[in-house]
């Protein structure tokens, strides 16, 4: 896996797509591998609470019955975060404005989480 | 924080791995494995980042055998008392640490399938502030599952 070359890809998508603030490609036990974050953030814990919270998240598919979760949507009242699996290596974070149009960004990250899974192959 | 040992002047510093364990055991039903597996791992890096930072090791030192013997000073039988670290060996890209008696598999069976959460996690936080580098980590040998030790491996991400 070249890291450098995921940094690019995420570094793109965060300065070509509208509204994008930041994302983070992190492991599913929760090591970040890549990350365009806001200098505020730190990112080892952002990254432990991303693999969490994906993992909860589908627990709660499951426990719930409500199937294969296909990403988790964090609405605050100062924008979105977005957590979408990336095949079994990695999970991608990425926080938008609230401006964001919702159907165009989800459009944007399956993009990229496209991109990313050629990269990690 | 303050001192454990002015806090509870009778019980003292130790607890027993029954309770810790509970904490682990009670975490996984409420919120599964793999996220309290995570959760523990990233406690755990947090951990000995700052216990290397205490010990005044940040990027102090690439010699294997004096970082073996500086952690397990720390978490060993003089110290914490959360695993015993034997040695730590390069192969390669590969650091391979091997530990004795983690309190991740105390009191399990033989053949039972649970990893070292918290432990890997410290050692691995630990190393990543010693050497400057960050690397990712598995549990790769176990005491119940035939391992003579659990061994912990650690390749550098480039």
């Amino acid at each position: 896996m070249s890291i450098s070359n995921i940094d690019g890809i995420l570094q793109n998508f965060v300065s070509g797509t509208a509204d994008v603030q930041g994302a983070a490609l992190v492991s599913p036990d929760g090591l970040p591998l890549a990350s365009t974050l806001p200098g505020t953030m730190d990112e080892e814990r952002t990254s432990a609470m991303c693999a969490a919270m994906l993992s909860l998240g589908e627990r709660i598919g499951k426990e719930l019955s409500r199937g294969n979760v296909d990403r988790i949507l964090v609405e605050g009242e100062n924008g979105y975060g977005i957590l979408m699996g990336c095949g079994d290596d990695a999970v991608l974070l990425v926080l938008a404005s609230k401006s964001a149009k919702q159907g165009l960004l989800m459009l944007e990250i399956k993009r990229a989480v496209s991109e990313i899974k050629v990269a990690l192959s | 924080m303050s001192n454990p040992l002015t806090s509870r002047p009778t019980l003292g510093q130790f607890s027993s791995i029954v309770c810790f364990k509970a904490v682990i055991t009670g975490m996984e039903e409420a919120l599964g494995e793999k996220a309290t597996s995570i959760a523990l791992i990233a406690a755990g890096r947090q951990r000995g980042k700052n216990l290397a930072k205490e010990l005044g090791l940040s990027g102090a030192s690439q010699d294997l055998d004096l970082i073996a013997d500086k952690l397990n000073e720390a978490i060993g039988a003089n110290g914490t008392h959360l695993a015993a670290i034997e040695k730590i060996v390069a192969q390669g890209d590969v650091i391979k640490v091997y530990c004795s008696e983690t309190i991740c598999s105390a009191g399990e069976p033989q053949g039972s399938d649970r990893k070292c959460t918290f432990t890997l996690g410290a050692v691995w936080g630990a190393l990543s502030e010693i050497t400057g580098k960050k690397l990712r980590g598995t549990h790769t040998e176990s005491v119940l599952r035939g391992g003579t030790n659990d061994v912990f491996e650690y390749t550098t991400l480039t």
